[in-house]
C-alpha cells in the first residue's frame, strides 16, 4: 500500500508506452464523446420514464438514432455570433469547456492496465497504462482543470453581450469558487487516510473486498463530495447557470450549433469525471485483480451517472441564495469538522 | 378518459385544499434544527422513491402516460370551440341554416360573408357562405346566436395552415349526406347545458 | 531537449500573453490572456517535475484568483473598451525602464557569481527519491519554513476577519421587504 508510484510501475508492471498513452488517450476521447452522446439519449429517457413518459421514440428503434439526428442538427446548424459579443472570446470559450473537461479526464483511472491481445495485428502486445498520464498528485490535477474549466461559462457570459449571460457568467463564478472549496475539502479526509494523492493508490488501498471502500469510512466526505460535485457540474438541484426559468438559459443564451454542442458535451464528461472519482476514491474503484474490475467500475460509474438523472427527476432547484448559504454554512463547517476528526482518529 | 370532469362546471372553492405548512423557524437555533430534521428525516429520499416508482410502473407494468398525438388523440370536450359545422336535419337531410343571417351579424371579428336566395318553393335558402378561418377568433358568438342550432362547433382542432387566411365553404362544413347518421348532435357552446333541469329549477336566467 | 523546447515555448506564450494583458484596451482580452498566462505558468512547474506547485498554480491562480478578479470584471461592460487616462507616457517609460534594468542587472550578477562556482548551483532542497511531491513540499513548509507560514495563515486570518467586519455590519437588515419564502407561505395560511 505504502508503494509509491515510481516503485510500482518499475517493479511490478510491464513498460509503459508511448503506443499504450496514445491507445489510453484515443480510447478516452472516442468513448467519453460518444458517451457524452449516448448520455443524452439515456437522460431523455430516463427522465421520461420517470415522469411516465416514453421519451425519444420515432427515430431507430426506441428512439436510439436519435443521437445522430441531434448531431446532424447540432453540426449543421448556423452558428450565430451576436454582432455586439466579444468575437473571438465568444468562440473560444465552449472551447475553454470542453478542452479542459477532456484533459481532466486524461489523469483518471477508468479502466485496469490491461494488454491488448496478441492476435491482433498491429497493436497486438501493447501495454495500456489505467490512465493516460498517472501524474503523482491526479487528484489536484482534477480538480485544478475543473476550475480552470469554469473560464468557458464565465468568458461566455461576459463576452456575448446579452444580460442572461452575464447572470450566468455570475453566477457561475459564485457557484464555482463555493463549491470548489468543499470539493477539496471533502476530499481532504480520504487522501489524508490514503497518504497519496494518486488515483492508483486510491483503487489499491479499497482492494480488500466491499469492506475496505472509503464509504464505510468517510460517509460525511462522499456525501459531501456528491453535493459539490453536483455544483461543479451544474446538475440538478444546482443547476442555476443555465436555468431555463430563471435566466433563459444564462451563460449560453447566444449560443447555437455546433459551439453549444461543445458546452453540453463539456458538461457530460465533467459528469462522468465526477463520477470516476466518486467511484474510485469512495467506492473501491476498479479491481485491479480480477477479470471483471473494468466492468465493476463500469457500472459504479454508471451508477453515479444515474444518480444525476435520477436526482433530476425527482428534486427541484435551489434558490443562488439558498445554494451559498449550503455551501458556505453547512457543507464547509461540515467538512472541516470532518477532516478535524478524522485527524484525530488516525493520530491516536 | 371521461368527459364528466368537462361537463362539470361547478367548481368552486370548496375544492380547495389548505395545506398546513407549520410555522418558520425564527431564531438561529429553530432554523438549525430545522436544517437537522430535514436533512436526518429522509424527506428527500422520498422524493427519489417517488420517481423510482414511476420508472418502474413505466417499465414493468407499461404505465405510460404518453399519447402519440398525431397517431392517437384524447376525447375532447364538446364545448370545445374548433372549426365550425353546419348540420342538417337529421329527418329530411335538409340544411337547418335558414339563411337568417345572426351569425354573419354578430360575428365579432366579420368573418362571415353570406348570401341567400329564394329558391323554387320561394324559401330562403343560403347559397353562399364562407367563414374566413384567418380571423374567426372562435368565440362561438355565431353557435350561440344560431336560432337553429346549425352552425355549431366541430372538433376538428387542427387548423395550422401556411398562410393565414383560409376559407371554408359551405359544402366542406356542411355534414356529408352519406353520413347524416353519424351526425352528432351538438351539445356545446349554445346548446342546452348537460344540468339545465337543475339550473331551471334554481335560477330561472342560469340556462 | 525536450524540456528545453518546452521552456522556450512556454516562455515565448507567457510573455506575449502577459504582454496582452497589459498592452490590451478590452478588459476581456486582458483577462482571458491572463488567465491562460497562469495556465501556462503552471507548465513551468510540471516540466521541473515539481507537479504539486504545478496544481497549486492552477487552482489557486486559475480557479480562484483569477475568478475573483473577473468576479469584479463584471461590474464593467466587458465588451467596451477601456479609455485609459495616461498623462505622462514618459514617465512611464522611464520607471518602467529602470526596474527592468534593475532585474537584469540583478539576473547578470547571480549568473557571474555562479559561474564562479558552478557547483554553488543546487537546489536547495532535492525532490527526494521515493518520496511524493506533495510529501516534500510539506515536509519543508512543516519544518523550515513554519513561522512563515503561520504568520502568513494569520495575515489570511486578518483579511478574513476585516472583510467579514466591513461587509457584515449591516448584514441583519434586508434592503428588501423582509419577507421569506417560508413567511409567504404563512401569509396564506394566516388568511384561512
Ligand atoms: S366563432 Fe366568432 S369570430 Fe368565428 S365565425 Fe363565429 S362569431 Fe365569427
Ligand atoms: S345564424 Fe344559423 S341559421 Fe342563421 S344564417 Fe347563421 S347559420 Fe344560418
Amino acid at each position: 500500500m505504502e508503494t509509491t508510484l515510481a516503485q510500482h510501475i518499475v517493479t511490478d508492471l510491464p513498460q509503459v508506452t508511448a503506443l499504450g498513452i496514445i491507445i489510453k488517450a484515443i480510447i478516452i476521447l472516442a468513448v467519453i464523446s460518444a458517451i457524452a452522446g449516448f448520455g443524452t439519449y439515456i437522460e431523455r429517457k430516463v427522465l421520461a420514464f420517470m415522469q411516465r413518459r416514453l421519451g425519444p421514440m420515432h427515430v431507430g428503434p426506441f428512439g436510439l438514432l436519435q443521437i445522430a439526428a441531434d448531431g446532424i442538427k447540432l453540426f449543421t446548424k448556423e452558428d450565430i455570433i451576436p454582432q455586439n459579443a466579444n468575437k473571438f472570446i465568444f468562440m473560444i470559450a465552449p472551447i475553454i469547456t470542453a478542452a479542459t473537461a477532456f484533459i481532466a479526464l486524461s489523469s483518471v483511472p477508468v479502466f485496469p492496465d490491461f494488454t491488448i491481445p496478441e492476435f491482433i495485428p498491429l497493436l497486438g502486445g501493447v501495454f495500456v497504462p489505467s490512465i493516460a498520464s498517472d501524474l503523482n498528485i491526479g487528484i489536484l490535477f482534477v480538480l485544478g482543470m475543473m476550475a480552470a474549466g469554469l473560464y468557458g461559462p464565465l468568458l461566455a457570459g461576459m463576452s456575448q453581450a446579452n444580460k442572461w449571460g452575464i447572470i450566468g457568467a455570475a453566477r457561475t463564478a459564485v457557484q464555482f469558487l463555493s463549491y470548489e472549496v468543499v470539493t477539496g475539502l471533502s476530499i481532504l479526509a480520504p487522501i489524508m487516510l490514503v497518504g497519496s494523492l494518486s488515483f492508483v493508490d486510491f483503487n489499491n488501498y479499497q482492494q480488500e473486498g466491499v469492506l475496505s471502500w472509503m464509504i464505510w469510512q468517510q460517509p460525511v466526505a462522499f456525501v459531501l463530495f456528491l453535493i459539490a460535485g453536483f455544483a461543479e457540474t451544474n446538475r440538478t438541484p444546482f443547476d442555476l447557470l443555465e436555468h431555463e426559468a430563471e435566466v433563459v438559459s444564462g451563460y449560453a443564451t447566444e449560443y447555437s450549433g455546433m459551439r453549444w454542442g461543445m458546452f453540453f458535451i463539456g458538461e457530460y464528461a465533467n459528469m462522468i469525471t465526477i463520477s470516476i472519482i466518486a467511484s474510485i476514491v469512495f467506492l473501491g474503484g476498479y479491481d485491479s485483480a480480477s477479470m471483471f474490475g473494468w466492468l465493476t467500475i463500469m457500472l459504479k460509474i454508471a451508477f453515479f451517472f444515474f444518480l444525476m438523472l435520477w436526482v433530476r427527476a425527482a428534486w427541484p432547484h435551489v434558490r443562488p441564495d439558498q445554494l451559498m448559504w449550503l455551501c458556505w454554512k453547512v457543507l464547509m463547517p461540515l467538512a472541516l469538522v470532518n477532516i478535524l476528526i478524522t485527524a484525530i482518529v488516525m493520530m491516536v | 378518459m371521461s368527459l364528466e370532469q368537462f361537463k362539470n362546471r361547478n367548481v368552486g372553492i370548496h375544492t380547495y385544499k389548505t395545506l398546513d405548512v407549520g410555522t418558520p423557524p425564527n431564531t438561529g437555533m429553530e432554523k438549525f434544527t430545522q436544517v437537522v430534521t430535514r436533512a436526518v428525516k429522509g424527506e428527500l429520499f422520498v422524493g427519489l422513491w417517488v420517481v423510482m416508482r414511476e420508472m418502474i410502473n413505466t417499465l414493468v407494468k407499461g404505465d405510460v402516460h404518453t399519447v402519440k398525438y398525431p397517431f392517437e388523440k384524447m376525447p375532447i370536450s364538446p364545448r370545445y370551440r374548433a372549426i365550425h359545422d353546419m348540420l342538417r336535419l337529421l329527418e329530411s337531410g335538409n340544411y337547418r341554416c335558414i339563411g337568417c343571417g345572426l351569425c354573419e351579424k354578430i360575428c365579432i371579428s366579420n368573418c362571415i360573408s353570406m348570401d341567400t336566395r329564394y329558391d323554387e318553393e320561394q324559401r330562403k335558402e343560403v347559397s353562399e357562405y364562407t367563414i374566413n378561418f384567418g380571423r374567426c377568433i372562435f368565440c362561438g358568438y355565431c353557435a350561440e346566436v344560431c336560432p337553429e342550432l346549425a352552425i355549431v362547433h366541430g372538433p376538428r382542432y387542427e387548423n395550422a395552415s401556411e398562410q393565414r387566411a383560409g376559407y371554408s365553404l359551405f359544402e366542406d362544413m356542411l355534414t356529408p349526406i352519406d353520413k347524416l347518421n353519424l351526425q352528432q348532435e351538438y351539445d356545446g357552446f349554445g346548446a342546452v347545458s348537460p344540468n339545465a333541469d337543475e339550473n331551471i329549477t334554481q335560477t330561472p336566467l342560469a340556462y | 531537449m525536450y524540456e528545453l523546447i518546452a521552456f522556450y515555448l512556454f516562455s515565448a506564450l507567457i510573455i506575449g500573453l502577459f504582454l496582452v494583458t497589459v498592452m490590451s484596451k478590452n478588459i476581456l482580452y486582458a483577462m482571458t490572456s491572463l488567465a491562460a498566462g497562469m495556465v501556462l505558468i503552471s507548465g513551468f512547474f510540471f516540466t521541473l517535475g515539481a507537479d504539486f506547485l504545478g496544481v497549486v498554480q492552477l487552482i489557486v491562480y486559475v480557479g480562484a484568483i483569477m475568478a475573483l478578479y473577473s468576479f469584479a470584471m463584471m461590474f464593467f461592460d466587458a465588451t467596451k473598451d477601456i479609455k485609459e487616462k495616461n498623462t505622462s507616457s514618459a514617465l512611464v517609460f522611464l520607471l518602467g525602464g529602470m526596474s527592468a534594468l534593475v532585474l537584469v542587472l540583478i539576473f547578470v550578477g547571480l549568473n557571474q557569481a555562479n559561474l564562479a562556482h558552478p557547483d554553488a548551483i543546487t537546489a536547495l532542497y532535492p525532490m527526494t527519491e521515493g518520496v511524493g511531491n506533495a510529501q516534500d513540499v510539506g515536509m519543508v513548509l512543516f519544518t523550515k519554513y513554519l513561522v512563515p507560514f503561520e504568520v502568513a495563515a494569520v495575515m489570511l486570518l486578518v483579511a478574513m476577519i476585516a472583510g467579514i467586519i466591513l461587509a457584515g455590519k449591516k448584514m441583519d437588515d434586508s434592503l428588501t421587504e423582509d419577507l421569506g419564502a417560508d413567511e409567504e407561505i404563512m401569509i396564506v395560511k394566516d388568511k384561512k
